[in-house]
């Protein structure tokens, strides 16, 4: 299709105000799919993402829409809701020319609508605001209209929807038509295409989503990939309807996917740019940067025979996913594990719970860190993704950590509430702002290791759920922390050390015993728990050791029973870790990240 | 010690006056004389289609349940209908009722003597009111003397008492009275249970939302300590985890299921065993009677044991008896020792202390017995050290059908 009739476009918003149900209902209209094949949130297509509600790959999907005679080829653009993934909305928003910003009518703009909305202007995206739910009985849209215009958006031009209901759709779409401007490439430039997506099919190999900005790609094309610097030839293109379709050829300004027998999604990083082998574009597009893993954790099997399938799990989940590091390491107490990098909390979650469902796999997963930047007395300097690897203080000249500028909205009541819990997690105060007279916007650098377990929701329980978070990575800064190692029985356990601030390391060193003793079962003897930094001993607790672990009764209608009992027992040991000849529960190395704000 | 061929008979009475807190057996309430007695006949025709077990019957077992709120003309009828089908046993078995104090009257007694009931195992559970109502027993503690100052005036001298700890709110001191108090009674045989809080009782509900709160697992463990040191200077010889007897006193019945010896079950919701079989009956009451008087067996479920699968039975509930396993008997019944099969999961038991071997006996140290519970799950599941071949045919097929019982 000529450029003039293509429109490319996202939709942004705060999670749960309707993203997923209006690109359900933007497609139902559009009659891409009928309403009996419409399963809820289509474009969400991994078991996982149905189940916690949330957008983890983004999809393209092609729509034809008749506006005043003319038929038009709309690419909705579905981008990931959730902060680990903020890379990936930038680069799926570099393949569009407009956002549908949607708002809650009940809720208004919260931060990651914000977000959201200046990732948008960035790529200088027409912004069509959208006032949806507005069927809710709480429902405000002149309030958000106001709220809108607060931030710089025309609110008085905003569409009034309610996806659930279907109503405003078709004025979506108009708008959709008019204000988004069409591609603006050059049609007969050397090929030059974002790649915004991929995932791996295990017939076909990697299927590349790709924005075409410059000239055209057609089956046969020899293709190099700019910052991988790979060749491969385009063996199949395809379009989403959202049921793939193939296409001969994707035209300047068009989306859609290719496969060309590419072994791992390893080797096509989003934000790289596709062009010809035999005439390359000189110069890429802007702004592709390799996946930084942010979190740190170490992965290992209950049972040590699992190493290998551990590994292969591992490089399989890799194929389809870029962003996902590991590397083998040894732990005194785990034994044979691997260290894997994480874009954050959530995508960790992701993995652990894939390796163990669909791989049937029992993982002792420690309690995941940031990385530290170490700069050694002698001069030399250490990336450190492991506590355990932390140097010993005395050779230890200065150590930085990654921090976070966070900007939180809350009702103004809240202020109080947040400035301190920000201060708990030793943030530093940037900015205040009121986005209307009962709302304000609070600006924090908080360290990344600090926030990245609990923070929302000990946000959403101070302030009663009213506040929204968002925040991005804003480099590194010094902080005088140390090592925090838990012993048992008098050995080191590796797995449970910790990097804690030095002025906090008491008191969770005390705590963390604490949990550990509630959390390690009894065993045959007793169990003494140490917190130390260094060699000085700053907490102590004991595992008393088991008296008595005895069925009273067990008669002949007992027996099967009984034993069925015994067998789940040890089942629930069969999930727990020995560590010399201490059983230790999963929980127990995830106590780390527990204690302190309980 | 009892000769292999020892089988018993347990007998299900589900009816209950009032459900106790900590109670999940399969009991109803509410169900008058008129179901009694069809409940009788249908016990009565279960029995009627019943396989006899070669050997000799060794116990027949009123359990409940209440059993001793039923007319005793209703147990005379069932014990006779036993009798009926079987041949003159060459020692008399042991027959025993589990007896509610709350239940009990000189003629029922009397009735039950008549009948050939020779044992009696009386719940008494505590000798604190305020924990007799708490647990929402029907009878108090002067109640639990008088029922066996009659017993024993009846002519039964074969007396069992049981009792709980562990109780929400128990003290070690509480406990101590308990014992003693039932020490006073001068019983031939005591059961000391430590307090299950089971699944779906109103004491798990209580547990749950606290209102009821649990002692200490260290006091409980004191608790038991204490008795079994009382006890055993009272002459009372603590012969399984749980029981303590007189000398030749102790249960023949409870010995058959800890030596896996065949018993049939007779009821609604009984368990019936066999060598490599066991199942059980519907528990619904109506739907059991119903089932028998129209011909059909109450069948719920059943699981079948492989050889492997009964060894570590066999060596497991066997560990429960103070005199252990008796390793002559396993190679007698298995045809292979238990140390070819289990010898590394056995040695390293001993090697942590917790059992021993003493001649031709497999026991459990005293360390052990507080923790059978970890001697027992090692032997559920341990890797056998050689594959044991099944000589019975059709097993496998059979364990491939499911068995849906509701246990």
């Amino acid at each position: 299709m000529d450029q003039a009739h293509i429109r490319n476009f996202s939709i942004i918003a705060h999670i749960d105000h309707g993203k997923s149900t209006l690109a359900d209902r933007l497609i139902e209209t559009t009659g891409a799919l009928t309403s009996r094949e419409m399963a809820p949130q289509v474009l969400d297509s991994m078991d996982l993402e149905r189940e916690r509600g949330i957008t983890i790959k983004a999809q393209a999907v092609r729509l034809f829409y008749q506006y005043q005679g003319e038929q038009y080829e709309l690419n909705l653009i579905d981008t990931p809701g959730h902060v680990d993934f903020t890379y990936e909305v930038s680069r799926a928003l570099q393949a569009c020319e407009g956002a549908l910003l949607v708002v809650d009518a009940a809720q208004g703009v919260e931060a990651q609508t914000l977000a959201n909305l200046y990732m948008a202007l960035e790529n200088d995206l027409a912004i069509i605001p959208i006032i949806n739910k507005i069927d809710l009985p709480s429902a405000n849209p002149e309030a958000v209209m106001e709220q809108l215009l607060d931030i710089g958006i025309d609110g008085t031009e905003a569409v009034l929807t309610s996806a659930k209901q279907g109503a405003g759709i078709d004025r979506v779409l108009a708008d959709v038509v008019e204000k988004v401007p069409p591609p603006q490439g050059d049609a007969h430039g050397p090929l030059r295409a974002l790649i915004f997506d991929s995932r791996f099919d295990s017939y076909k190999g990697v299927l590349v989503y790709i924005r075409v900005v410059d000239g055209c790609l057609k089956v046969g094309d020899q293709v190099r990939f700019m910052a991988t610097n790979k060749l491969f030839e385009v063996s199949e293109i395809g379009i989403f309807g959202p049921n793939p379709v193939p296409v001969q050829e994707l035209a300047t300004g068009e989306v859609g996917f290719f496969a060309a027998q590419i072994k791992t999604v390893q080797d096509t990083r989003v934000g790289d740019t596709v062009t010809h082998a035999q005439h390359p574009a000189d110069v890429p597009l802007p702004g592709y940067r390799p996946a930084q893993p942010m979190v740190y954790s170490g992965l290992y099997p209950v049972d040590s025979e699992d190493y290998h399938r551990l590994r292969e799990a591992l490089e399989k989940l890799q194929l389809n996913d870029a962003a996902l590091t590991f590397e083998p390491e040894t732990s005194a107490a785990l034994g044979f594990g691997f260290r894997a990098g994480f874009l954050g909390l959530l995508h960790m979650e992701v993995i652990q719970e894939r390796l163990e469902r669909e791989y049937d796999l029992t993982l002792i997963t420690t309690a995941p860190n940031v990385v530290y930047e170490v700069t050694l007395t002698g001069g030399g300097h250490l990336r450190v993704d492991n506590p355990a690897r932390m140097p010993p203080a005395g050779d230890i000249a200065l150590i930085e950590e990654p921090v976070v500028d966070a900007d939180i909205i809350c009702p103004s009541e809240y202020i109080g509430a947040v400035m301190e819990l920000a201060s708990e997690r030793r943030g530093t105060y940037l900015n205040l702002d009121y986005l209307d007279t009962l709302r304000a916007r609070l600006s924090y650098r908080l360290p990344l290791g600090e926030i990245m377990y609990d923070f929302f929701d000990q946000l959403k329980s101070r302030t009663r759920g009213y506040a929204s978070l968002d925040y991005r990575l804003s480099g590194v800064q010094p902080a005088d922390l140390v090592r925090m190692d838990i012993l048992l029985n008098g050995e080191v356990v590796d797995a449970l050390s910790s990097v804690v601030h030095r002025d906090r390391a008491y008191d969770k060193g005390r705590a963390l015993a604490e949990r550990l003793r509630q959390l390690i079962p009894r065993q045959l003897f007793e169990v003494p728990i140490q917190a130390a930094i260094g060699s000085r001993v700053i907490a102590r607790e004991t595992v008393k050791a088991l008296r008595k672990d005895v069925l009273a009764k067990c008669y002949g209608g007992d027996i099967t029973r009984k034993r069925k009992l015994l067998e789940k027992q040890k089942e629930g040991k069969r999930r727990m870790k020995s560590v010399g000849t201490i059983e230790i529960p999963q929980e127990a190395f995830m106590a780390i990240l527990r204690t302190e704000h309980e | 010690m009892l000769p292999t061929e020892d089988w018993g008979i347990y007998v299900h009475i589900p009816f209950c006056e009032a459900r106790c807190t900590y109670c999940d057996f399969n009991t109803v309430t509410g169900m008058g004389q008129a179901e009694h007695l069809r409940y009788t006949k249908a016990l009565l025709g279960e029995w009627q289609s019943e396989t006899v077990p070669e050997g000799s019957l060794a116990s027949v077992y009123f359990g409940g349940g209440t059993p001793s709120i039923l007319d005793p003309v209703l147990i005379g009828h069932v014990l006779e209908a036993l009798w009926e089908r079987l041949s003159e046993p060459v020692t008399a078995p042991e027959v025993t009722m589990e007896v509610n104090p709350g239940t009990v009257t000189a003629q029922k007694l009397a009735s039950w003597q008549d009948f050939g009931v020779n044992r009696l195992s009386i719940g008494a559970q505590a000798m604190q009111n305020h924990h007799l109502r708490a647990l929402n027993r029907i009878h108090d503690v002067s109640m639990i003397r008088q029922t066996v100052c009659m017993a024993r005036e009846a002519g039964f001298t074969n007396i069992n008492l049981d009792a709980i700890y562990g109780l929400p709110g128990q003290t070690l001191q509480e406990w101590q009275e308990t014992v003693d108090g039932l020490l006073h009674l001068g019983p031939d045989h005591l059961s000391l249970y430590a307090l299950i809080v089971e699944a779906g009782t109103p004491l798990h509900r209580a547990v749950e939302r606290g209102q009821a709160e649990l002692p200490d697992p260290d006091l409980v463990a004191e608790m038991a300590d204490w008795a079994e040191t009382r006890l055993t200077a009272m002459e009372l010889q603590p012969y399984e985890i749980s029981n303590y007897a007189r000398a030749g006193y102790a249960s023949r019945h409870n010995q058959l299921y800890w030596r896996l010896a065949p018993y049939v079950a007779l009821g609604a919701g009984a368990h019936a065993y066999r060598p490599g079989r066991r199942w059980w009956n519907v528990r619904g009451v109506r739907r059991y009677m119903d089932l028998v008087e129209a011909g059909v067996d109450p069948l719920d479920g059943y699981e079948d044991l492989t050889v492997d699968e009964e060894m570590r039975e066999w060596l497991w509930l066997g560990l429960r008896l103070r005199e252990g396993v008796d390793l002559r008997r396993f190679f007698q019944r298995f045809r292979i020792s238990a140390s070819q099969v289990f010898g590394g999961v056995l040695q390293e038991l001993e090697a942590k202390h917790l059992l021993c071997e003493d001649g031709h006996a497999l026991r459990l140290t005293p360390r052990g017995r507080d923790l059978a519970n970890v001697v027992a799950r090692a032997l559920v599941d341990a890797p056998p050290d050689m594959l044991v071949q099944d000589s019975r045919a059709g097993d496998v097929e059979l364990k491939d059908q499911s068995c849906t019982g509701t246990d």
